[in-house]
């Protein structure tokens, strides 16, 4: 298996190669072979590596299922990233059923999102930059969930945190994407505070504590997970309140990527980017890091109680808070993307109650229907001319077929309806498997409180949410007889803006020492311009199906979100692919609570949503989310924004912030260091004066006298100081 | 003349020979200026290639005596803290050389400047004479004076004045210290000398502090100044912004390359090694110091309308994580504050560089006249993106190795309680890493984000393929800095590791420049050839981590210090 196991590197370089190719290459192919050929032999470069790294992920995944089950993980090791005498950090990948779990979630969801892309982004004048970033992004998030150790995880961590800003802010023209851009990577760095301060207090417990660990001779690895986590407990078993400060400066990390509560507020604005990318970064993979990290430190949250509450605690508000907000939406991706952070929350309250294994079941399953739900939504968008608005849709399932089949098992998959023997699709096994491991443990406690149980409520009144929202969403998008875009004038909501430079005409007078800097008027008129065609949407649209290339990938999603989570499920595959023994501090855990009929109970609650939905939306749209608010409406527009939680953050952070760093800046630096300075070479320049005889005139003179008085001044204090000393 | 002195002394070669060359033939002192910088950057390869990364001690030594009776000579070495300074700054000077094709306003005394400026630099990371070392330091002043005050902006003579009075002024206060470190030697063993090695070994065998304990604080702040100035640390720093905005480019990149360095050289240099008694109460101030630096800088560059400005104050914040490093004296900290010299030369010097290139387009460095350039100037963004980014600390690039293990460096020292820190130093000072990507992002946003509104910028055209050529070199260090940091770190290792103990270690275990039996072993400690079978002794252990029980073993020490009761021999 050692020499299978090193086939991962061509799984890591794959798209690593593929996003190379892609920026150095792109722009000269689309240019030479003209747009539409050069765009489909780009966007075949882009699919392919994805697709063959699956491939290869699956034929790994394979093999590491047919060993023993203490025998599943393998190190495999290229150079050494840092090597000093006290600290080694190898560039070294690890392959074991966690690690594959989410290479076969990154590159299987990834190539077919790839392959949506090429259709969806057709239109576009930058395709090879975008795949460049797609591709980029891949391999990142590869190397968060291969690496072995700490550090080359943070390479991914940034790294896909750094895809993420490029791609929200693809279309940069556009200040507000630009803008969101860099709220994502500034909240999420937030979030790299706790990581990293996390990662140097595990390291300074870890190198303060080497006499009682095992260890090889001369190993320094002090980051490696092979190292760090069979060594841990021991360590910090001693030392509660440090295991609770280490997870918990962990979990604000995973809050900053994974969008928890505080740190959520990144992902709605995250939007902004194209619809691919939501569907692969802001839903299927990049915000499922933070689960992904906890499973893999998760011993150090088995040994804090209090942490792991926490845990549960914030990922069951975040579940609510977020589902309470996506009523007030009317943008379909913004439904979606707090619909994400809400379900990211049910992934949190697995990790905190000790059912790791459940947060990273609902990761897979998620990443299943969500990706679906996005894809979906994007070809909603496609079809709308653009327009994200619901209030504009209405009875799509008579223009998109295809869409409304697959997005409706996206949306059964999502609301967890189930039958009662208990049949569901996927969302539905993942979700019962979290709140049974909530409601059956007392893992997750403070004290005597018992949050974890709390958690598990909550989190069954957030399955009725969910199934609620969706069904406002699916109604409003597909069902219903109203054509509401005939009805009333679109919204402009497109993200297009106009390409064409501005042929102002003036006074050109830059000299003859321009070098060339500029375009003549002549260059500049000889330019192509590539005028993108875009039509408004208006009464007399009428939406089309999506071309195969974005359907295609749609059909292949709704297998899984609909059968995924039955295979799973059953006979504990997934359990005990990801957690084949009991763990090492907690043991044997149970996930079934035993005075609750849990999966009625959870079927109720979907239903009952479900049926809320109907009676509310099955008129058409209500008045209260009209574009004439009704009785409703200052209640939903207050979860529209989210009850000023954003506001409050981003004016005091900028407005505020600034406000404070001008005044920093002015009075420290200008009005008083700078005062003090300038006064200093005011005041020896007078006394200079005094002596009217080097009055020369010129500021240098001044300085030199300065300079000589203040080494005659220096001299001697040193002169008298030596001579106190020499006279002890 | 030896392969150092050549390396140093080159570039005065070519300027003098420019000299001869007439004010009009642009070309020739153009290309002279340039080949000179290239054969200077070849030869610090050659140092670099006899460079030997297995030793601490000083390599390719000069010895001349010069004024005998008062210890003064001509002498100079490299070891592994200024080895790679050295190659940094005959690198950055042909970029920089390569970029001023566009000065052309009195192009022969620039380039004469520039060349005279890089004797000087080189002058001072190769010095072991204090003295020496003195008159290279003050000597670098004088052509970045001419340079900020000829050709720079619009208030140059304020600028100019200011950076020169605020250096000159704080290295005053070193000279004094130099002085008197030979007059404590002369005390101690009879004879002054202002030679490094020597003033070293005596305070590492402690019969120099025994002459004069009490001055050690003094003579600890007074080199300290100098260097805090020169870094520049908060509040020390306000001449930076002033020079930075007037300077040309080429000034910039220098100053921000490889001017600043000298501060963070000089601490590692003589303050380590020379003041090991006072240093642990002292570190708690500086590491303050330092702190306020990286929080102060990044809170004011976000809110500078002028790009230089911005890129300015965040040099205060970057070289506050150098101190951060180097003063939490953990061995990974000190390397990593090495690093980020390295790093932060390399990537704020191509920010300068790259700023330089649009402002000879638009003659402009406010925010508010540009936007959406990256429509325009596609390949320019990219170089722009990753230069910034790896200024952000993104893993990947040079920026974040360097920045990484400083930290990792605070945080060691401080949870442990070492020197009194405590863990807030390292917990405020990763805010500085939240707030360096809000002002960098912000900077890029507005520059290259957003609609392209101004008809002046629609007509740019990309740069240009000499441009991406100069620009390359820079690209490649900021990635294989990122990805193989190595190649950067083992020179520096072993000298780190001895300036580290000769800090740390109480008297007989501290290492020293002269014994050339005692060395650095592989797992760090030190260890003396005996010259006999038995090989290796080892002398001091290399503790490569601070842990509860050395730091209480440093907390006596400090109470019972200062100890100056010791043998002269160690046994």
């Amino acid at each position: 298996m050692e020499g299978t196991a090193s086939l991962i590197w061509i799984v890591l370089f794959l798209p690593l190669i593929g996003s190379l190719v892609q920026a150095l290459f792109g722009g000269s192919v689309v240019a030479k072979m003209g747009a539409a050929k050069g765009k489909r032999v780009m966007g075949t470069l882009a699919v392919l590596p994805i697709a063959v790294a699956f491939a290869i992920g699956a034929f790994l995944t394979l093999q590491l299922s047919q060993q023993e089950v203490g025998a599943r993980s393998h190190v495999v090791t290229l150079f050494d990233w840092i090597n000093i005498a006290s600290l080694r950090v190898p560039f070294e990948l690890v392959v074991d059923p966690l690690s594959m779990t989410m290479v076969l979630i990154i590159t299987g969801i990834g190539a077919l999102i790839h392959l949506y892309a090429t259709g969806y982004m057709a239109d576009d004048q930058e395709y090879p930059r975008f795949f460049t970033y797609l591709n980029l992004f891949v391999a990142s998030m590869l190397i968060l969930v291969l690496g072995n150790n700490l550090g080359l995880m943070f390479i991914g961590w940034e790294g896909v945190g750094l895809c993420s800003y490029l791609l929200i802010g693809f279309w940069y023209r556009d200040i507000e994407n630009a803008k969101a851009a860099n709220k994502a990577f500034i909240v999420n760095r937030i979030g790299d505070w706790g990581l990293t301060l996390g990662m140097f207090l595990l390291f300074a417990v870890i190198v303060a504590n080497v006499d009682k660990m095992q260890l090889p001779e001369g190993e320094t690895r002090w980051l490696s997970y092979d190292v760090i986590l069979p060594n841990i407990v021991r360590i910090i078993e001693a030392q509660p309140a440090i295991a609770t400060a280490i997870a918990l400066l962990f979990f604000v990390g995973a809050c900053g990527k994974s969008a928890q509560f505080p740190l959520y507020f990144w992902l709605p604005d995250a939007m902004a980017g194209p619809t691919p990318v939501s569907a692969l970064i802001h839903a299927a993979t990049m915000v499922t890091s933070g689960i992904v990290i906890l499973n893999r430190m998760h011993v150090i949250f088995e040994v804090s109680e209090v942490a792991s509450a926490v845990v549960a605690m914030v990922g069951a508000f975040t579940a609510l808070f977020a589902a309470v907000i996506a009523f007030g939406q009317t943008d379909i991706k913004k439904v979606l993307a707090y619909s994400t952070v809400s379900q990211l929350g049910f992934m949190f309250i697995g990790c905190g109650v000790g059912g790791y294994w459940t947060g990273m079941f609902h990761v897979t399953t998620h990443a299943f229907f969500k990706a679906l739900l996005f894809l979906g939504s994007g070809a909603v968008i496609y079809a709308m001319a653009h327009n994200q608005d619901m209030r504009n849709y209405g009875n799509l399932r008579k223009y998109l077929p295809i869409t409304f089949a697959t997005m409706f098992i996206g949306f059964i998959a999502i609301a967890g309806l189930a039958v009662p023997p208990g049949f569901g699709f996927a969302g539905f096994y993942s979700k019962e498997a979290i709140l049974g491991y909530a409601l059956a443990n007392e893992h997750a406690s403070i004290g005597v409180l018992n949050l974890g149980y709390y958690a598990g409520v909550l989190g069954l009144l957030v399955a009725g949410l969910t199934a609620c929202y969706m069904t406002r969403m699916t109604w409003l998008t597909f069902f219903g007889k109203e054509e509401r875009w005939r009805a009333i004038p679109a919204v402009e909501h497109g993200h297009h803006d106009d390409h064409h430079v501005a042929h102002a005409h003036h006074a050109h007078d830059h000299g003859p020492d321009t070098h060339g800097f500029f375009y003549t008027d002549e260059e500049l008129a000889a330019q192509p311009h590539e005028h993108e065609h875009h039509h408004e949407l208006d009464e007399t649209h009428t939406p089309k199906e999506v071309p195969p290339s974005m359907w295609i990938p749609l059909a292949v999603l709704a297998v899984p979100s609909a059968i995924g989570g039955f295979l799973l499920y059953r006979n504990h595959a997934f359990e005990k692919w990801l957690q084949p023994e009991p763990l090492p501090v907690l043991g044997e855990m149970s996930g079934h609570p035993e005075h609750l009929n849990l999966l009625m109970l959870s079927i109720a609650a979907a239903f009952s949503g479900l049926i809320v939905g109907l009676l509310v939306y099955r008129k058409g749209l209500p008045k209260s989310e009209g574009w004439e608010m009704g009785k409703w409406a200052t209640w939903r527009k207050l979860a529209a924004n989210q009850f000023g939680y954003d506001r409050f953050l981003v004016r005091s952070s900028t407005e505020g912030g600034g406000e404070v760093a001008n005044m920093v800046w002015k009075y420290i630096d200008v009005g008083i260091i700078d005062k003090i300075v300038n006064g200093v070479g005011v005041a020896v320049s007078k006394v200079g004066m005094l002596f009217g005889a080097f009055q020369t005139g010129y500021v240098r003179s001044y300085a030199l006298m300065m300079l000589f008085g203040v080494t005659g001044f220096l001299g001697y204090i040193v002169y008298t100081m030596i001579r106190v000393g020499g006279g002890q | 003349m030896g392969l150092l002195s050549l390396t140093v002394f080159l570039p005065v070669i070519g300027a003098a020979l420019l000299a001869f060359l007439p004010d009009s033939n642009l070309k020739a002192i153009r290309y002279g200026a340039l080949g000179t910088a290239v054969a200077t950057f070849l030869a610090s390869l050659f140092v670099y290639a006899k460079f030997d990364s297995n030793t601490y001690h000083f390599q390719m030594v000069e010895h001349i005596p010069w004024i005998e009776r008062l210890g003064i000579s001509y002498k100079m070495g490299v070891d592994g803290i200024s080895i790679w300074l050295l190659v940094l700054t005959t690198f950055l000077t042909v970029i920089s050389l390569w970029f001023s094709f566009y000065v052309d306003k009195r192009v022969k005394p620039y380039m004469i400047a520039m060349l005279i400026l890089e004797t000087a630099m080189l002058g001072v990371f190769t010095s072991l004479d204090m003295i020496l070392f003195y008159t290279f330091f003050e000597a670098s002043l004088v052509p970045m004076w001419l340079l900020i005050s000829i050709w720079g902006g619009e208030r140059r003579t304020y600028a100019g004045l200011k950076f020169f009075i605020y250096t000159f002024a704080g290295s005053i206060f070193m000279l004094l210290g130099m002085i008197t470190m030979a007059y404590l030697n002369s005390k101690a063993t009879g004879n002054w000398s202002f030679d490094i090695i020597e003033v070293q070994a005596n305070v590492a065998n402690g019969s120099l502090w025994q002459a004069g304990m009490h001055l050690q604080a003094w003579l600890f702040w007074a080199f300290s100044v100098a260097f805090l100035v020169k870094c520049p640390a908060f509040p020390f720093h306000t001449w930076l912004p002033d020079a930075h905005v007037e300077a040309p480019t080429a000034g910039s990149v220098i100053l921000a390359g490889v001017l600043l360095k000298m501060g963070t050289y000089g601490f590692l240099r003589f303050v380590l090694p020379f003041f090991p008694d006072v240093l642990p109460q002292m570190v708690p101030y500086i590491m303050g110091l330092a702190v306020v630096g990286i929080l102060y800088g990044a809170i004011v560059a976000a809110v500078q309308p002028d790009v230089k400005k911005l890129v300015a104050y965040s040099s205060v914040a970057h070289m506050g994580f150098v101190l951060l490093g180097i003063f939490s004296l953990s061995y990974t900290g000190l390397l990593g504050g090495a690093m980020q010299q390295l790093n932060h030369g390399i990537s704020t010097g191509a920010l300068f560089l790259l700023i330089g290139l649009i402002y000879e387009r638009r003659h402009t460095r406010m925010f508010s006249d540009y936007g959406g350039i990256k429509a325009q100037m596609p390949i320019y963004a990219a170089i722009f993106l990753i230069v910034m980014l790896s200024s952000v600390g993104l893993p990947g690039t040079n920026g974040f190795i360097g920045e990484f293990m400083a930290m990792i460096g605070a945080f060691e020292a401080s949870y442990n309680g070492m020197f009194g820190l405590n863990v807030a130093y390292a917990v405020l000072a990763g805010i500085g890493v939240i707030l360096a990507a809000v002002y960098l992002l912000w900077m890029f946003q507005k520059m290259f984000y957003g609609p392209n509104n101004n008809p002046e910028n629609q007509r740019l055209k990309d740069i240009k393929p000499w441009e991406i050529a100069m620009c390359a070199p820079l690209v490649i260090l900021i990635f294989w800095g990122g990805f193989y940091p190595n190649t950067f770190l083992k020179p520096m290792e072993k000298s780190i590791a001895a300036t580290r103990m000769m800090a740390l270690n109480p008297v007989g275990q501290r290492p020293n420049w002269k014994d050339a039996q005692l060395e650095i072993g592989d797992n760090g400690n030190l260890v003396r050839n005996t010259g006999d079978q038995r090989g290796q002794e080892t002398v001091a252990p290399a503790n490569l981590h601070f842990t509860p029980a050395y730091a209480a073993e440093v907390a006596t020490r400090m109470k019972v210090a200062p100890a100056i009761a010791l043998p002269e021999e160690t046994p």
